[in-house]
């Protein structure tokens, strides 16, 4: 397998190359794995980057992403191959004259049959199977980046199939024998970790744990993806989506919204962070109502400091209450 | 080196962090290829090998710097008494003069920035026991205590003496300043080499500490004979067995799926052969359960309704949906708590929303409150679940709203930890019992498992 990166540096480099913001973790574990020649396990909440990672990786190679999106009831036919019957019913249908000569020549049933059967491999070969992501990825001529989306969604049967592609990169079809890779593919794995992944699973790959990005790290992000954004107006930003992760929310705005956010900012000409512009642009970073509820409260229209009591002794309603 | 990363492992383990053994083989080729001159890489290959989970990487950050620490902390070396004048230096030796003999010589090492030796440590560790323990929150106690065997306190006062001396006999202000901050910082550095020694020691003991292997007994211990201490063994636990558990659950779900004939489909693709079945159909989809499961969380009850909601949640994959509700005196719904936490953390949360009192368990009242707002998470395909003792404080049992609910779900199982021969007094428990499909006796947990595995059967 030829070298992708020479140094966690040029990890670091070459992804900033492809607009995504590496931090030396991230660096030091993707050069490992692909040293190691290890899949990648990315853990973290929704939206910190973790499937933009690895469509960078396949930038910054120059490989092909070959992604694979996981959901409940995905299965072997739908991830690893399926035969595909109506290409060979066409084909038997189509060759049928072909088969006759091939066939007539034998003499009796058994002769027929035996006939039959070697041409067999003609009908279970590569040319009727098609290929799913993960067959894909390991008969690739060309190095391949592969990436398997979301595997906490899956069934935790199919990442009994994983292992096998996993650790060896390799692919039984009964019909075919044992599948070897040409190149291993670079594999990373995502999850939100919705539910716990099998031990085995995890045992065969490193974990890169990604959470919410520091204040200058999204300052970055956001500058070099919306550069459009003025600073002063990218720091005011950022400053707030970091103070809402820290309230307690339903869901806290990941990284995809705050440039979602910043792109919205621009748009609309803003040139501070007033009220209005809040406002009206808050939804974009809030999804649940009880959420926007709450930030408007806190943060837009926060309660007005306690009014210092009036010197008489009168309540509202005109009352005298004592002296 | 390599024993080194060894002992990390087992103290790792011995924290409850699960690694393989093809983790730790990995851990040292990752440290092969990225070397050990940076540390931050360093650490980062062994965390990326090791830790496959969010929840172990504070143990990690925790135990890592105890096994390769920064080294010995930097001391002042040199004897500042090196450049004094002589006057200077004989006003020092005066001062010094009036401590006793043992006090001098901690001083003196002090102004000279000596730092422990190996052999001193390990006295001192002896002396305060830090042998024996093998609990890292003691590590500032044990730190303090090997303080206090050097005598520190009683340093600190003497060097408060020791200035004003020297203040006294004329020296200058610069020079005592100097000499201060000097023996401070090494003061400093003994503190912290102490420190760091103690927080090794107690990782290393930590890491020899045998496996806790009497699970099994402890398994088929009562749920009210447990210990604290047993309590987390079995937390612990109860994540192995789950995950057993839904392997077994899943595998069983997917050899349904082709196994059950499906007549209604069979018949509709079999009428173009007049009837006759050619083509036979199953269900290709397996019901997954849809679980609605209400916990009595009050004292007696805690425990083993927190290990029923851990097991529920984490076979979230085999079951379609879980509608979780505590209650003690009224009821909450407490969903939402588990989506966001795993289960212990969420049950702290609920018991702080939800404090239980004396003697005000409530069921009667919970089933109300469960009328009023949730009925409607009731239906055909849902299994309810009861995790209670049925025991009243003979309050009204609501028996038409129980009905109600066994009529609307598909089934209602009970899981009660009393023995049916203890339903009297307060238990209701003989009018609840004939209205479920089964009531399950769960005592410990083994008898939780298995009403688990039997919940998901059918």
């Amino acid at each position: 397998m030829t070298n992708l990166f020479e140094s966690t540096a040029s990890v670091k480099s070459e992804l900033n190359r492809q607009k995504y913001i590496a931090s030396d973790e991230i660096a030091t574990i993707v050069y490992l794995s692909e040293k190691l020649g290890k899949p990648l396990l990315t853990e973290g909440p929704a939206g910190v980057g973790k499937t933009e990672l690895a469509k960078a990786i396949a930038k910054a190679t120059g490989r092909e992403l070959i992604r694979l999106q996981c959901y409940e009831g995905l299965d072997e036919s739908k991830a690893l191959y399926e035969w595909e019957y109506s290409k060979q019913l066409l084909y038997t249908q189509l060759l049928r004259d072909k088969l006759n000569d091939t066939l007539g020549k034998a003499d009796s049933l058994a002769g027929a049959a035996d006939q039959l059967a070697k041409e067999e491999d003609v009908f279970f070969s590569e040319r009727f199977l098609l290929k799913r992501p993960l067959l894909k990825a390991i008969l690739s001529d060309q190095p391949t980046v592969l990436l398997i989306d979301e595997i906490d969604r899956a069934d935790a049967e199919f990442e009994a199939f994983l292992l096998e592609v996993l650790s060896d990169f390799q692919i039984s079809v009964p019909e075919l024998g044992t599948l070897t890779a040409k190149h291993k593919p670079f594999v990373i794995l995502t999850s939100n970790n919705t539910r716990e992944l099998s031990e085995a699973l995890k045992r065969r790959c490193l974990y890169l744990f990604i959470d919410y990005p520091t204040l200058q790290e999204e300052l970055a992000v956001v500058r070099l993806k919306v550069p459009d954004l003025n600073p002063k107006l990218a720091q005011q930003a950022v400053e707030f989506v970091q103070r809402l992760r820290k309230a307690d929310m339903r869901k806290s705005p990941s990284i995809s919204e705050t440039l979602d956010w910043a792109n919205a900012l621009v748009a609309l000409n803003a040139s501070n962070l007033d009220k209005t512009t809040l406002e009206d642009t808050i939804s974009v970073l809030l999804k649940h109502e009880a959420d926007l509820q709450k930030a408007k409260r806190q943060y837009i229209n926060p309660p007005a400091p306690p009014q210092p009591k009036s010197k008489n002794n009168y309540d509202e309603l005109g009352r005298f209450s004592g002296n | 080196m390599e024993s080194r990363i060894l002992q990390l492992i087992a103290a790792l383990r011995a924290s409850g962090v699960r690694v393989s053994l093809a983790e730790s083989a990995e851990s040292f080729s990752a440290v092969d290829i990225m070397g050990i001159q940076d540390r931050e890489q360093f650490k980062l290959s062994l965390r990326a090998t090791l830790i496959k989970d969010v929840k172990d990487i504070p143990t990690f950050e925790k135990l890592f710097p105890l096994f390769f620490g920064t080294g010995t902390p930097p001391m002042m070396g040199g004897n500042p008494s090196d450049d004094m004048t002589p006057e200077e230096a004989q006003m020092w030796a005066e001062a010094m003069r009036q401590f006793a003999e043992n006090l001098r010589q901690r001083m003196e090492r002090l102004m000279n920035g000596e730092p422990l030796t190996k052999s001193e440590l390990e006295a001192l560790g002896q002396m305060v026991g830090l042998n024996q323990a093998d609990n890292l929150n003691y590590q500032n106690w044990m730190a303090q205590r090997m303080m206090r065997a050097l005598a520190f306190p009683e340093v600190r006062e003497a060097l408060k003496a020791l200035m004003e001396q020297l203040a006294q006999m004329g020296m200058s202000r610069e020079r005592i300043e100097q000499i201060r901050q000097t023996i401070q910082q090494n003061l400093q550095g003994m503190q912290e080499q102490i420190n760091q020694f103690a927080g090794q020691r107690l990782a290393e003991n930590l890491s020899e500490r045998p496996r806790n292997e009497n699970i099994d007994s402890l398994m088929n211990r009562p749920f009210q004979a447990l210990s604290d201490a047993d309590k987390k063994i079995l937390q612990r636990e109860v994540k192995k067995l789950a995950a057993a558990l839904r392997t077994r659950i899943a595998l069983r779900q997917k050899r349904m799926k082709s196994g059950q004939l499906d007549p209604k489909t069979t018949i509709r693709a079999n009428l173009k052969y007049q009837g006759v079945p050619m083509e036979i159909h199953h269900k290709d989809r397996i019901k997954k359960p849809k679980i609605v499961v209400i916990c009595d969380i009050s004292t007696s009850m805690r425990f083993c309704s927190e290990l029923m909601l851990s097991f529920l949640f984490a076979l979230q994959g085999q079951v379609r949906k879980t509608h979780a509700f505590a209650f003690i005196d009224h009821l909450e719904s407490i969903s939402e708590d588990f989506n966001s936490s795993n289960a212990d953390e969420a049950i702290t949360s609920v018991l702080v929303r939800m404090p239980s009192g004396h003697y005000n368990t409530d069921l009667g009242w919970s089933l109300q409150n469960f009328n009023d707002s949730y009925m409607d998470t009731l239906n055909s395909g849902t299994t309810l679940i009861i995790v209670g003792d049925g025991r009243n404080n003979y309050y009204d049992p609501r028996l038409d709203i129980f009905s109600l609910m066994t009529r609307r779900a598909s089934r209602t199982i009970w899981l009660n930890p009393e023995p049916e021969h203890l339903w009297h007094g307060d238990s209701d428990m003989p009018k609840y019992a004939p209205l479920c499909n089964n009531v399950l006796k769960v005592g410990n947990l083994r008898e939780l498992v298995n009403a688990v595995d039997e919940l998901m059967t059918k």
